[in-house]
């Protein structure tokens, strides 16, 4: 498929509020084709109002995100879902008391039933074994790990072309954590561009191509993974010294 | 009639009374799952729903018990009786959803309860004004035949009652479990966000919601109405509360809860009625719903209703 | 000219302070009422005035716990029975014992008298209704505790359930329990009041005017409790029951005394009710009657006294005049038109349908109701707007005195053990904050931070381990006993009361530190009104701490406030219980750099009085500013503990912040794409 334009993802110029409270300031990304991006900060920074803005969960007051060249800040989450943007959610989030498949149907819900169904079910099953043995399985009894497999699933399902994740690693295993981050960056192989939200800048930064690291609203750093592993100002920002210059 | 015949009896009577609370059970768990509104309304819905029935019923040519039919035009008129009913009740309930209580989605509080409670005054003051209170002759046209077993009556109407609550209850268990919307209404009853997220448009699954919690209340007045032989303005409370109990009995929010309280409810009257008589079966199942809420308000089958805070 | 004139009239009126211009109203509608009577003499008519008082009060009733408390009462007309059946009891002939001579002593009090109806000598119970109109309000204050306990810990729609259950249970036992209420039919005979010997008899007249003196006196309850602590508890209790608890407001205590006193609003309307009516008949408590109360309470306005009276009259005058007078009217067009159907319409029929409409009018578009219960407030001047930086700690601190510290430990937190289902939030987490300190707890997301101070405040029952607080074991105390103790709190995610404004939120920190029950309070008792005063006071300096951001905002609800002065009153709330420790959860979350420091400044100006402090904060800059030991959390288990600058430097805990790299040697080789 020919991209139709230099990003599948733009921030332009984001302004999003929560009452009075300013929590994204003027803020710009990029997640080119087949990247996989990674924002960084510590507690309370916007990483999360971030994923509501894309998902489409908040709106902001200014600015325009832009996907595949095409403005989509006033879509109706389903239509962004549509498109092509799926979540994988903080704390998984999978239907608890639906069964594994009937969570992974779910994912499909944007999708024609059928032919390309079974298709993209077997894709999922072959990346994650585990998931097939377990598909009878109610969601809810599930541990964190394999539910997280489950909710990346479930987020293929949709066949994205842009997958967001939020703090996939959290609560899990480091065992769980490692299985996760081969399997993120396998499906990006497959040409699916991830924008990965996560606390755990070590691991995230191993995999990604390049990151942005936020700081109660406002991006401090960006660059490409390696830059930002030699950078020391990283352990500043994620205990909140940075001191940036700010409109009072 | 020996005990054990007085046993029977009250069993049919139990299973029939259950069937309608199931139903109207069922509707109100529906609207509950996945808006944890109390729908006040609905046992409202129910009662116009019986007069709808009549209605068509006596546009149908049945004039009170007099006409009786079988067979293929019974079958007929009692479809087409279904189909008016049934759709026009989910008409109504899904017109109060769509202008009256979507707009009062993000509102906290008790806002769209008391707006249930309006409706419900609407309903039952608009039927009042035009049809008036006195008990009207439901026009039944099922043959009067009848079963004795043992020194039990068991009449056909009672078996239709069943068979078409069975049908009914079916029908919307396969529709929750296997087709598209009803498992986006199952998601979306157990988070709503996630459900957005996969791509589901949360407005039209709450409307089929209504929907259906209309069509099964006004499949439930019909069905009083030919169990009775009567309608009349105010049926739906008693029954209202009937079937409030069960769906907390059940657990609330849950489907199969709420019909297996439907049955346990209506068996709870009969025999209730038989031991303490009429006048205090109300005070037994009001008292059986506070001991649930206080005790178990998770219900027999249910979770524990999520804390709106 | 007109317009002339009418300014000629006004200009004394508009000379005057409003509180002389609200006594004159009052005097003004005093004066009606109660020359209504002499210049409308028609029986009929003042009777049904009459009767609208009883609804006006009912509603008042109403009002304290759907209003005030927010708890949906749809059962209410249980009370308003109970009243009504227990005056008929003790007054109508249908309870008559056997006469035995322990009955003497009460027919010299009056309260018996021994009768005859040929046979044995029975009882004919005499109550007087000036007696029974204050043991009916104790009577029902009792039922409506009974009725509020199961609901306690319901939600909001359940409890509307529930108590329309009782509501529904207490006609069917009037019905059914027939030797005691004469079932369906109702008690008859039932005895008018007797005032000095003057026999009240059927006339409307003194009925009415007994109406006006116990609506004006449940009027001026009403308001001297809203006004008063227990009004501010159970407006708080019915914002945000959490945070209400954790400011010391006692919610199992306080939601039955809303109970309770709504209760008796509608027991002692009972006696008048059927006092006059002479009759008592299990229909006049159905469920009809409670949601037309509702309808009055929504319509006048929730928590508003004066709306719900508005409502509750204009509701009956709708009903007995103006419903009835529109008939009158269609009929005389029918008859002009010849039209049928507009000869025979009955549009007091359409009573209930109306009542329908306006419930749900209201709730589409003016859920606040007629007269408000929160006022709208004047702007604000340019220079109340804009309030700069302020540096260098708090304003005004010479009115606060210093903090007492010794050398102890104010709180020692030893081994807690939390866990939600399979998950370990808190993993035997030990603490020590020390008198006069200050502490910092310090983590990534899901560390268990907000988990500690739960426990701490009650809200979350620990596992194992113990908290002392001075030596007191805080583990297992509700969350308003905890702050009884002195530890307040804020909120990471802010929990004020939106309808209430700054001031009102800042004052239910001091709930605890008040004693005033609800006599006290709509008595004004000496007592009660030096410690409203002192509180006052004292909240006040709170306030004026934070310079010109809240004072010229004391009288705004707080729901119309920025993000950052939001935080201050919930800080000026936790100041105001005088704790003796302050546990403040992210306060700066959300604010800026300028903010943050301010902030942060003004925190440490607290810390030189001595005030003990623990705070959860991640800005390490703001840590080192105010943090004399820093404690380290990750995943519910404490890594690390000391000095801010050792903490900053210490290697697990950055990499507890930064991630652990699993595969740190493939870091090396992987290249960017």
């Amino acid at each position: 498929m020919q991209p139709k334009s230099e990003h599948l993802l733009e921030f332009k110029g984001i302004n999003t509020y929560y009452g009075d409270m300013h929590a994204l300031k003027d803020v710009n990304y990029t997640i080119g084709h087949g990247e996989i991006v990674s924002l960084l900060g510590g507690n309370a920074c916007g990483k999360s109002t971030t994923m509501k803005t894309i998902m489409g969960v908040v709106r902001p007051r200014t600015g325009t995100v832009l996907f595949d060249g095409l403005p989509i800040e006033n879509l109706a989450t389903s239509e962004r879902v549509k498109r092509g943007i799926a979540p994988v959610l903080e704390a998984r989030r999978l239907f608890p008391r639906m069964t594994v498949y009937e969570n992974l149907e779910m994912g499909a819900y944007t999708q024609k039933r059928g032919a390309q169904f079974r298709e993209d079910l077997e894709r999922v099953y072959g990346l994650f074994p585990r998931v097939k043995e377990r598909r009878s399985q109610i969601a809810g009894t599930l541990s964190g790990g394999e539910q997280q497999m489950v909710a990346i699933g479930r987020a293929l399902m949709a066949r994205p072309r842009l997958i967001c994740m939020d703090e996939p690693s959290m609560g899990l295993s480091p065992l769980y954590v490692e299985q996760v981050f081969d399997i993120i960056q396998e499906i990006n192989r497959q040409g699916v561009s991830i924008f990965m939200v996560e606390q755990n800048a070590a691991m995230a930064l191993s995999i990604a191509h390049r990151a942005y690291v936020l700081q109660t609203g406002v991006v401090v750093l960006q660059g490409t993974a390696a830059e930002l592993r030699e950078h020391d100002d990283i352990k500043q920002a994620y205990l909140g010294e940075m001191k940036v210059e700010t409109a009072a | 009639m020996t005990s054990g015949d007085v046993l029977l009896q009250q069993l049919i009577n139990g299973l029939s009374l259950g069937s309608m609370y199931s139903l109207l059970a069922l509707g109100f768990t529906l609207v509950y799952g996945i808006m944890e509104l109390i729908n006040f309304s609905h046992f409202n819905v129910f009662m116009v729903g019986s007069m709808i029935a009549m209605l068509t019923l006596q546009a149908l040519g049945v004039v009170g018990q007099e006409t009786v039919m079988t067979g293929l035009p019974l079958a007929g008129v009692l479809l087409v009786t279904f189909a008016v009913t049934m759709l026009a009740c989910g008409g109504i309930a899904l017109s109060i959803e769509r202008f009256l209580l979507r707009p009062l989605r993000a509102v906290k509080g008790p806002a769209a309860m008391i707006t249930t409670i309006g409706v419900s005054y609407v309903l039952f003051n608009v039927v009042l004004l035009t049809l008036g209170t006195d008990a009207k002759n439901f026009p039944n046209p099922l043959p009067p035949i009848i079963f004795n077993i043992g020194g039990a009556v068991l009449r056909l109407r009672e078996i239709m009652i069943w068979v078409t609550a069975l049908v009914l209850m079916g029908g919307l268990t396969y529709f929750v479990q296997y087709t598209k919307i009803g498992r986006a209404m199952r998601a979306t009853a157990q988070d709503p966000d996630a459900a957005r997220m996969m791509g589901v448009e949360v407005d039209r699954v709450v409307m089929m919601a209504f929907f259906l919690s209309g069509a099964l209340a006004g499949a439930c007045g019909l069905i009083f109405g030919l169990y009775y032989n009567l309608a009349k303005v105010d049926i739906g409370f008693a029954a209202g509360l009937r079937a409030f109990t069960a769906a907390v009995l059940g657990g609330i929010g849950n489907v199969p809860g709420a019909m297996l309280g439907g049955i346990l409810i209506g068996l709870i009257e009969a025999f209730s009625g038989q031991v303490v008589g009429t006048a205090w079966t109300d005070v037994v199942i009001f008292s059986l719903l506070v001991l649930v809420l206080v005790f178990k308000p998770a219900g027999l089958l249910g979770r524990l209703a999520p804390n709106k805070s | 000219m007109v317009s002339s004139a009418v300014a000629f009239v006004s200009r004394p009126f508009q000379a005057m302070s409003p509180n002389a211009r609200k006594s004159l109203g009052l005097l003004l509608l005093a004066a009606i009422m109660l020359a209504f009577p002499l210049i409308h003499d028609d029986d009929a008519d003042i009777d049904t005035a009459a009767n609208a008082l009883s609804y006006a009060t009912l509603a008042l009733g109403l009002n304290i716990v759907v209003g005030f408390a927010g708890l949906l009462d749809l059962g209410y007309a249980a009370f308003f029975a109970i009243g009504a059946y227990y005056y008929g009891i003790f007054t109508s002939f249908q309870v008559m014992p056997l006469w035995h001579d322990y009955w003497a002593p009460l027919a010299s009090l009056g309260l018996v008298e021994k009768m005859n109806q040929g046979g044995p000598d029975l009882v004919h119970f005499t109550l007087s209704f000036w007696i029974a109109l204050p043991t009916a309000a104790v009577v029902s204050a009792f039922f409506g505790v009974l009725f509020g306990a199961p609901t306690l810990r319901l939600r909001g729609d359940y409890l509307a359930i529930v108590t329309l259950g009782f509501g529904e249970i207490v006609p069917i036992v009037a019905r059914n329990v027939d030797s005691v209420t004469n079932g369906a039919a109702g008690l008859n005979g039932i005895q008018a009041p007797k005032l000095f010997g003057y026999n009240f008899g059927i006339d409307a007249e003194p009925y009415y005017y007994v109406g006006v003196g116990l609506m004006a006196l449940l009027i001026f309850v009403s308001i001297r409790l809203r006004d008063s602590r227990i009004g501010r508890a159970w407006m708080a209790l019915r914002e945000d029951e959490t945070a209400a608890s954790t400011m010391g407001v006692n919610l199992v205590r306080f939601k039955l005394l809303a109970f309770a006193i709504g209760a008796a609003f509608a027991g002692m309307t009972g006696v008048y009710f059927v006092a006059k009516l002479q009759t008592a008949t299990p229909d006049m408590f159905n469920f009809n009657v409670s949601s037309m109360l509702l309808v009055m309470v929504v319509l006048g306005g929730m928590g508003s006294v004066w709306g719900v009276v508005v409502g509750a009259l204009l509701l009956q005058l709708m009903q007995t005049w103006f419903l009835p007078q529109l008939s009158e009217w269609l009929h005389a067009l029918g008859n002009v038109l010849n039209n049928d159907m507009l000869r025979g319409v009955d549009m007091v029929q359409w009573t209930q349908l109306l009542f329908g409409i306006i419930l749900i009018g209201m709730m589409l578009f003016r859920r606040e109701g007629m007269i408000p219960a929160t006022r709208k407030m004047p702007a604000l001047s340019f220079n109340a707007q804009h309030a700069e930086i302020k540096r260098g700690g708090f304003a005004n601190l010479h009115n606060i005195p210093r903090w007492d510290t010794g050398t102890g430990n104010a709180l020692e937190i030893r081994d807690v053990v939390v866990k939600f289902g399979g998950l370990t939030a808190l993993n035997a987490v030990t603490l020590t904050v020390p008198d006069g300190g200050v502490v910092a707890v310090i983590g990534p997301n899901g560390s268990g931070k907000s988990t500690l101070f739960n426990v701490i405040t009650g809200l979350v029952k620990a596992d194992s381990g113990s908290i002392k607080f001075h030596g007191v074991e805080l583990l297992g105390l509700q969350p308003h006993e905890v702050l009884e103790e002195g530890v307040a709190r804020t909120f990471q995610n802010i929990r004020l009361f939106p309808n209430l404004t700054v001031l009102e939120n800042v004052l239910i920190g001091q709930h605890a530190r008040l004693s005033s029950g609800p006599f006290a309070s709509v008595l004004h008792t000496p007592h009660n009104r030096a410690e409203e005063a002192k509180a006052l006071v004292w909240v006040t300096d709170i306030i004026s701490m934070f310079g010109n951001r809240l004072t010229p905002r004391a009288q705004q609800p707080v729901g119309g406030l920025s993000y950052a002065n939001r935080r201050r009153v919930e800080i000026a709330r936790a100041l105001a219980s005088k704790p003796r420790i302050l546990l403040l959860d992210e306060p700066t979350a959300g604010m800026n750099p300028a903010e943050t420091l301010e902030l942060a400044e003004q925190i440490k100006s607290l810390h030189a009085l001595g005030l003990t402090i623990l705070i959860i904060e991640h800005k390490l800059d703001v840590v080192t500013k105010l943090a004399d030991n820093v404690v380290v959390l990750d995943h519910g288990d404490k890594i690390a503990e000391g000095l801010p600058d050792e903490v900053r430097r210490n290697e697990e805990v950055l990499t507890a912040y930064l991630g652990r790299a699993a595969r740190a040697a493939v870091m090396e080789t992987t290249d960017a794409a």
